[in-house]
Order: C-alpha cells, then sequence, then structure tokens
C-alpha cells in the first residue's frame, strides 16, 4: 500500500497538467464565444470530390 | 407603350356591362388585408399578390440583389438552414451607402487597423451589424471562402464581430466591406476598450472555476478512499496521509477560488448591508479552521470534500451572475455603436479630413453630410437641414435646424450638409449619458437578487445562533463532540444553492426568450412583469397594422384604375393606400394620367380623355356630382364601420366608393381579451386623433376612457407617470423608434417594432417576430420564471432546514453532508432547467 505515497503525487501532478492545459486554452481565447461553434458544426464541409473537379 | 394602354382599353369594354351592373347595385367587395407574402430575402412583408410566384417575392431592390449574389455564389442552402434555426429573416442590406475607401486608412479602423503577418496575410476583427442567427454566420463564412484574397473569416456570435484575415495582394479592405454590404451586413471598425476588460473578466472567471473544479475532483476521490477505507479497514498511517492530502486540496480551493467570497462577506460587514457571501464565508471559514485542525491531530472529521464541492459550485454560480450582466452591457455597446465613429473634421483652409470621434475636442468644426448620423454634440455653424432625432426624443417627424440650433450625436442629418461646431463628445454627449444611465440600471440588481441578500444577511444571523446552541447543548458530552456537530452545522447550512437558485433561473429565462424572438435586457423586467399592472398600448404601428389600406371597395374596379393611374405620384397615405390596392391586384396603370388639381379633400386629373375626381364627399358635391342611392348606402355603412370612404367620379359619375381605414392587426383582440383576463389594465395612448383613438379602442373593447388620443411625445410620458401605482408595473408597449421616451419611462418598455439594436436602448424589452402573441407568451414566461425562483429558494431551503436538524441532533456525519450539499445544488439545477419557463415552439 505504500505505492500510495508515490501514486498519489503522480496523480494530482498529471490533473494539474491538465489544468494547466485547460487555462492556457482559456487564456487563448478558445472559450470566449460558446454560441458559434456550436452552430458551427451545423453547417456541412463543401464536398472534397467537386474541388478535385475544379 | 401603346400596346399597353390598348390592352387597358379592351379590358375596358368586355367589364363594361359587369361594371355597370356592380354599380346598380352598389355591391361592396370586402378585400382580405392580412394576407401578404414575406419577403423571400427578409421575411418583412411585402404588397405582392398572394398568387405571385415565391421566388419574385421581394420587399426591396435591395433584398433582390441580395438574393441573386447569394444564388449566385451558389449557397441557396442559406435559406433552409434560416428556416431550420426558425428565426426572422436575414439582414436587410444597407440603404445608405458609405465610403468603402475609408476602410483602408488606419485612421478610419482605428484599433481594427490589419495587422501584417509573417506570411504576408493580414488580420483584422470588425464589428458586424445586422447578425441575426446561426444561417446569418455560415452565409458570411461561405461567402468568404469564395471570395479571391480573402483566406477566412469566422463570425463571432456572441459579440457580433468577425474575424478576417486577407491577403493585402489579392483584396483591400474595402472591397471586403462592399462585398459585406451587399449581402446585408455592416462592418465598422470596433471600440476596444470595454470588449477587452470584459473578455478579460471572463477569462479570469473561467480559469477560477477550472481550478476549482480540478481540485473538487482531486479532494473528491480521495474523500471515496477515505469513506471506503470506512468500511473495508485502512491502516491508520494510510488514513492520516489521505486526509492530510486532501485537508491541502480543500484548503487551497477555500483560499484561492474561494477567497471572493471572503471578500464579499468583508465588505458587507463593513459596510452592514447583509448579503449571500456572508453565511458562505463563515461556512467555508469553519469547515477549513475545524478540518485542517483535524486533519493534523489526525482525529474528527475532515471536512474538505465538501469544502471543495462548495467552492466549485458556487464559483459556476458566479460566473453565470456574470454572463448575465456581460449581456446586459453588451446592448449598451451596441448602442455605442449607433453613432458614428468618425467626423469629418473641417481644417483651416475649408478642406475636410477623417477623424475619429474620440480625437474631437470641443471647439472643433466637423461637417456632417445628409445621410449620415451626427457624431457628436455641437451647434450649426452654417446651413440647414431636417433631423430625425427619433432616437433621442422619440419624435417621429424630422425637426429643422438651421444655424446657431444645438444638435445631439445619434441623429439623422437628412436633407443636406451642415456645418457643426462641436461642444461634447462621447461619453459628454447627450447619448452618451442616457446610456450611462441604461448602463448603471443594468448593473443594478434586480429585487428578487435582493431578496437573497436579506435572507443571507438573516441566514447568518439564525446559524450563528444556532451553531452556538449546539455547541452548549453538546459540550456535557465533551469539546470535540461539541466542536465537530458546530461545525458540520455551519458547512451543512451554507447556503450555496440558494446563492445559485436566481441567477442561474434567470440567464435560463433569458436565454429561452431569445430564442423564441424575445430578447430581454435585464431579469428586473422579467419579474415586473410576473405580476399583473397597468399596460398602455401605442395604437399606430402596434394594434394596428400603421398604414392606411383599402378595405373595402363598393361598385366599378376600373375606377379604381383610373384613381390610381391619377395619383401615382403623390405621397399622400391614401394615394399610397389606393397605389398599392391596384398593384396588389395588378392592375396595368395607363401612363396618360395627369394629375391637374390637388384640392382639400381630395385630387383631380385626367385619364385618357375622361375626368376623374377621387376625394371625400364634400368635394365630390363641390363639383355638382350626385350620389346614387346605392352609393349613399354604402357610404353609411362605411362610416359606420369607422372607414373613410373615398369617391371617385367618372366623367362626373360615381362609379367607385373606397373604404380607407388602418386596419386592425391580427391578433390584437385576442390579446387584449387575454390580458385582461390575466388581470391588468388595459389603456391605449395615441398620437392621433381622440375620434380614431376611440374607435380603435371601441373595436378593441378597450374602456373610452383609458383611450388617450391626440398626445404629443411629452404628453404619453405624462400619462405614463401618472399611471404609477406603487406595486404594480406600468408597462408600455410600443414602436421602438417613435415611443422611445414612452417606452423608457415606463417600468418596462416593450418594443414591437423597429430595430433590436435601436430599440433595446429605449425599452428592456424586444419582441423580435412583431407578433402579439409574443406578448402574452412574454408575460406567462415572466410569471414562470418568478414562480421558478421562489420555487428553487424553497427546496435550497428545505435541504438546510433537514440538515441543520440533523446536524444539531449529532447525526450527520461528513458522508451525509459531502452528499447532501450537492444534491440540493442538483435539485435546484434539475427543477431550473426541467421548469417551462418559456415555451419554444417545437419545429413542425
Amino acid at each position: 500500500m505504500s505505492v500510495l505515497y508515490v501514486a498519489l503525487p503522480i496523480a494530482i501532478a498529471l490533473g494539474g497538467a491538465a489544468l494547466i492545459a485547460c487555462i492556457r486554452c482559456i487564456w487563448g481565447g478558445q472559450y470566449d464565444d460558446l454560441e458559434t461553434p456550436a452552430i458551427r458544426m451545423l453547417i456541412d464541409d463543401p464536398q472534397i470530390s467537386r474541388k478535385k473537379e475544379l | 407603350m401603346k400596346a399597353l394602354v390598348d390592352q387597358s382599353g379592351n379590358a375596358k369594354q368586355t367589364n363594361a356591362v359587369a361594371h355597370a351592373e356592380a354599380i346598380a347595385e352598389g355591391k361592396v367587395e370586402a378585400i382580405a388585408l392580412s394576407i401578404t407574402l414575406p419577403c423571400i430575402h427578409c421575411g418583412e412583408p411585402t404588397e405582392c399578390a398572394t398568387d405571385t410566384k415565391r421566388t419574385d417575392v421581394f420587399c426591396c431592390s435591395g433584398c433582390r440583389g441580395a438574393y441573386d449574389l447569394i444564388h449566385g455564389w451558389g449557397l441557396a442552402d442559406f435559406y433552409a438552414l434560416r428556416d431550420q434555426m426558425r428565426r426572422s429573416g436575414a439582414a436587410q442590406p444597407a440603404s445608405t451607402s458609405p465610403h468603402y475607401e475609408q476602410f483602408d486608412t488606419s485612421e478610419f479602423l482605428g484599433p481594427s487597423t490589419p495587422t501584417q503577418h509573417g506570411d504576408g496575410l493580414c488580420s483584422t476583427e470588425l464589428a458586424l451589424h445586422g447578425l441575426h442567427c446561426a444561417a446569418c454566420a455560415w452565409l458570411i463564412e461561405k461567402v468568404a471562402a469564395n471570395e479571391p484574397g480573402l483566406k477566412l473569416a469566422r463570425v463571432k456570435m456572441s459579440d457580433h464581430t468577425v474575424q478576417l484575415i486577407f491577403d493585402p495582394q489579392e483584396t483591400k479592405l474595402s472591397r471586403i466591406a462592399r462585398l459585406f454590404d451587399r449581402l446585408g451586413y455592416k462592418l465598422t471598425p470596433l471600440d476596444r476598450s470595454r470588449d477587452t476588460h470584459l473578455q478579460l473578466e471572463n477569462r479570469r472567471l473561467l480559469i477560477q472555476i477550472a481550478i476549482a473544479g480540478f481540485l473538487a475532483a482531486n479532494a473528491m476521490w480521495i474523500a471515496v478512499a477515505l469513506y471506503a477505507g470506512d468500511y473495508s479497514g485502512l491502516a491508520p498511517e494510510f488514513r492520516y496521509f489521505l486526509g492530510l492530502v486532501g485537508t491541502a486540496l480543500g484548503t487551497v480551493a477555500v483560499i484561492g477560488p474561494g477567497r471572493t467570497f471572503f471578500v464579499g462577506a468583508l465588505a458587507s460587514l463593513r459596510t452592514w448591508t447583509p448579503h449571500m457571501d456572508l453565511p458562505v464565508a463563515l461556512g467555508l471559514a469553519a469547515g477549513m479552521v475545524v478540518g485542517a485542525i483535524n486533519a493534523i491531530s489526525g482525529a474528527g472529521h475532515t471536512y474538505f470534500d465538501t469544502l471543495a464541492t462548495l467552492v466549485f459550485l458556487l464559483r459556476i454560480g458566479r460566473w453565470i451572475q456574470f454572463r448575465q450582466q456581460q449581456r446586459a452591457a453588451r446592448a449598451v455597446d451596441l448602442m455605442l455603436r449607433i453613432t458614428p465613429r468618425h467626423a469629418a473634421l473641417i481644417g483651416d483652409f475649408g478642406e475636410t479630413s477623417l477623424v475619429l470621434v474620440e480625437r474631437l475636442i470641443p471647439g472643433n468644426r466637423i461637417r456632417v453630410a445628409a445621410g449620415e448620423s451626427v457624431p457628436a454634440d455641437g451647434v450649426v455653424v452654417a446651413g440647414a437641414t431636417q433631423l430625425d432625432r427619433s432616437l433621442l426624443t422619440g419624435e417621429s417627424i424630422p425637426a429643422e435646424v438651421v444655424s446657431g440650433d444645438a444638435v445631439a450625436a445619434g441623429t439623422v442629418n437628412l436633407v443636406a450638409s451642415i456645418d457643426v461646431q462641436v461642444s461634447a463628445v462621447g461619453r459628454d454627449s447627450r447619448i452618451g449619458q442616457v446610456m450611462q444611465a441604461v448602463e448603471a440600471a443594468a448593473i443594478e440588481k434586480t429585487p428578487i437578487v435582493q431578496f437573497a441578500d436579506r435572507i443571507g444577511g438573516i441566514f447568518v444571523v439564525v446559524i450563528t445562533l444556532l451553531a452556538a446552541a449546539t455547541f452548549a447543548a453538546w459540550l456535557p458530552s465533551g469539546l470535540s463532540e461539541a466542536t465537530a456537530n458546530a461545525t458540520s452545522l455551519l458547512i451543512v447550512a451554507c447556503p450555496c444553492a440558494l446563492a445559485m437558485a436566481t441567477p442561474l433561473a434567470i440567464s435560463v429565462a433569458l436565454g429561452r426568450a431569445a430564442k423564441a424572438n424575445i430578447l430581454i435586457r435585464d431579469g428586473h423586467s422579467l419579474q415586473q412583469l410576473a405580476s399583473p399592472g397597468v399596460i398602455w398600448f401605442d395604437k399606430t404601428g402596434t394594434l394596428t397594422a400603421g398604414r392606411q389600406a383599402v378595405s373595402h371597395l363598393a361598385g366599378d374596379v376600373e375606377g379604381l384604375r383610373l384613381a390610381a393611374s391619377i395619383e401615382h405620384e403623390c405621397q399622400h397615405p391614401v394615394a399610397s393606400a389606393i397605389l398599392r390596392e391596384a398593384e396588389r391586384r395588378r392592375m396595368r396603370l395607363s401612363s396618360n394620367g395627369t394629375l391637374t388639381q390637388v384640392q382639400a379633400g381630395g385630387v383631380i386629373g385626367r385619364v385618357d380623355e375622361q375626368f376623374v375626381v377621387v376625394g371625400n364627399a364634400t368635394l365630390i358635391r363641390s363639383h355638382g356630382i350626385e350620389l346614387t342611392k346605392a352609393m349613399q348606402t354604402a357610404m353609411d355603412e362605411f362610416v359606420a364601420r369607422g372607414e373613410s370612404p373615398v369617391l371617385i367620379a367618372v366623367n362626373s359619375q360615381v362609379t367607385t366608393l373606397l373604404g380607407i381605414t388602418d386596419p386592425i392587426r391580427e391578433g390584437a383582440e385576442a390579446l387584449i381579451a387575454d390580458l385582461r383576463k390575466r388581470g391588468w389594465q388595459i389603456g391605449m395612448l395615441s398620437g392621433d386623433h381622440q375620434a380614431i383613438a376611440e374607435r380603435v379602442g371601441n373595436l378593441l373593447q378597450i374602456a373610452p376612457e383609458r383611450c388617450h388620443g391626440g398626445l404629443s411625445p411629452e404628453e404619453k410620458l405624462a400619462a405614463i407617470r401618472q399611471s404609477r401605482v406603487p406595486g404594480r408595473a406600468v408597462v408600455m408597449i410600443g414602436d421602438g423608434a417613435n415611443d422611445a421616451a414612452a417606452l423608457a419611462a415606463a417600468d418596462v418598455g416593450v418594443a414591437v417594432r423597429g430595430g433590436a439594436e435601436v430599440s433595446l436602448q429605449a425599452a428592456p424589452v424586444f419582441i423580435g417576430s412583431g407578433k402579439l402573441s409574443s406578448i402574452v407568451k412574454l408575460l406567462q414566461g415572466a410569471q414562470r420564471t418568478t414562480q421558478l425562483i421562489y420555487l428553487s429558494f424553497a427546496i435550497s431551503l428545505s435541504y438546510n432546514v433537514v440538515s441543520v436538524v440533523l446536524a444539531m441532533c449529532g447525526w450527520i456525519s461528513p458522508l451525509v453532508a459531502a452528499v447532501l450539499m450537492p444534491i440540493s445544488s442538483v435539485s435546484v439545477l434539475a427543477v431550473t432547467f426541467g421548469f417551462k419557463s418559456f415555451e419554444v415552439e417545437s419545429q413542425v
């Protein structure tokens, strides 16, 4: 069970890394607009085959 | 042209017999007025006949241009996507064309000046006007993909901005601006200062949520290990270690993301105003101190998991509240964009140069061209013109200004170019002051939030007393037992759900209302609309269609064609009504029509050698023309119905009788009946004649003593002020542009017409669909939202009562506390989202 003394700090450190990544995303502006991205996924991508013809 | 006349001549002959019969019988033909086809592009009602081909229905040539452009790009999916989102139509193309060349100068762009990147591309961000829904964003981004040189356009719906990346070698910003304008969207440079402030605050709050969430999640799994250890057995040294790590996480949560509650509590203590933060801070502090002592000593309960979860949930509530205020601030920001950002500064030698409005100082001279908005307050020094001041004063009629008169920023110069000496700019100008007032009102808390804070004040006193009582009662059975019970009471009594309930309910309601096309500026209005009070309606354009129309026709239809032929250049409302009716019937007007005389009460003209008189009965009689008996009866009928009769005499014989009226809008009657049933007092304030106001009131069954006609904007304002009764809300429903003053004076102004951006300045509520039925929806929604708030209060308070009783009896364990606290928040969340506050119609 003494593995706990190693495993627990590692787990928290991993979580901390994810937290730092999240904070970087927020500062980068990824969470500034919460409306448009939800709508953007409704928009179909242009058909690739048609582009190739051109 | 000859063919056209011939054709109409033929038609005349073939129909002559039928007409004669019609005249003899005095046959009255009722005309269905409500059927108008919506413009295929923007959805505005048009005057096209119902059998018009769907792809030919446009309200103006601008919309036709935008439609052709969209189809030309092969982007017809726009319309399908728009209809799928079930919102109002696309933006109407701007009528005035700005000087696009300005977009290539950095003076004009200010903070939006493009920045050059290493790969030769430029990027910039601009404010976007006319954005309605997802389909608009789609259209803009798709069009950008087709435009050579424009690499990327990314629309931000929430901010009404667009980010552009373009190649300066291939295209210019002015070209892009022109393209956007053709689609019906207008680009303007950004005003950066306040946007960035709000954006940074938003990011800061989100980061706090992320940190609190991380701490809460980790504290939770450590707590799970400890609780599991309680049952399966856990070596004491591991228990001690887990307890220490968990407590460390909880402590970080309280002094990190949870610090704001202590700051709030301290501030409320200093000013002696009750605040929700006070009991929250008390619970957090007690839990943290006792938990830390217990963790270090290795005996007793540690409360870290509950504390971390509490901070996380409270932080989310804080962010929701901030978003709601930001929405209000954004409405003000939109208003800021109405006043122009640039002015033509007159130099020493009479030349003009374009400068940003911020650079103007009092004393500067600026030139305002016709069709432009005045950028700053000032005094006219040269020129004379007419100004549209409806934005500020609610006057619908343009005001004459000459040299020496004062002009205000935000008013629109209609006729001729004027030179203005600047006296106040930006926030010092009149519109700037109005804006600041709106801003202050928006940030002001809704009474129900104040109510929650008051509860918070009582809460803290009651909880402290109860904790002291618990401590005293348990002291005989040991100090540690007494401390444990008192501390768990302080934690479980922490009013987390209570603090979240109101902001959550209001922001959910505002979001749902927006989906139903009702824009509400602040939560305050919702609460005032919840209980019945006094409702004042504007007449023209609100209860009625707002323009004259031919509602009935008796006699010969040919008369209408002749009348339209001589009146085609008249601007009079009756002439317009006749012309519209002729167009609706797809009549070919004779090109030979000439207007010979305009008299009081009518006009006289000639069409193809026929002598035509159009006017009221007095005018007709004064020309010695007699009315047939059938015509006289028909006319009496029209008058009895409240329509103004217009007679058409051809060659000294009355052939046609038109009933002209401003028709009552569809659903008005049902609305009034419904409102009365709900207990609202209904009245009407109209600028129109008293007699007409009473007639409309009579038709809609509004009591005659509550129908006020002939009112100036100031009198409307006074009437609204007078009708104020303590405890009852005064609601004004009217036109966003013309009734601005009255809308602003009422407790709640509801604008049903006019552009959203302009209306929201004066009125906290704007009904985008313009449908009267939405008013009922609004009132229902407001009522339900208030019920929901009280329900959430009741739920969270009962959780608190139950847990406090448990804690006082010593029955609560940290596990029970850890489960109870989130459950109370979760039930408030579930109730809020499950409760139907605003009904969003399901798509058929």
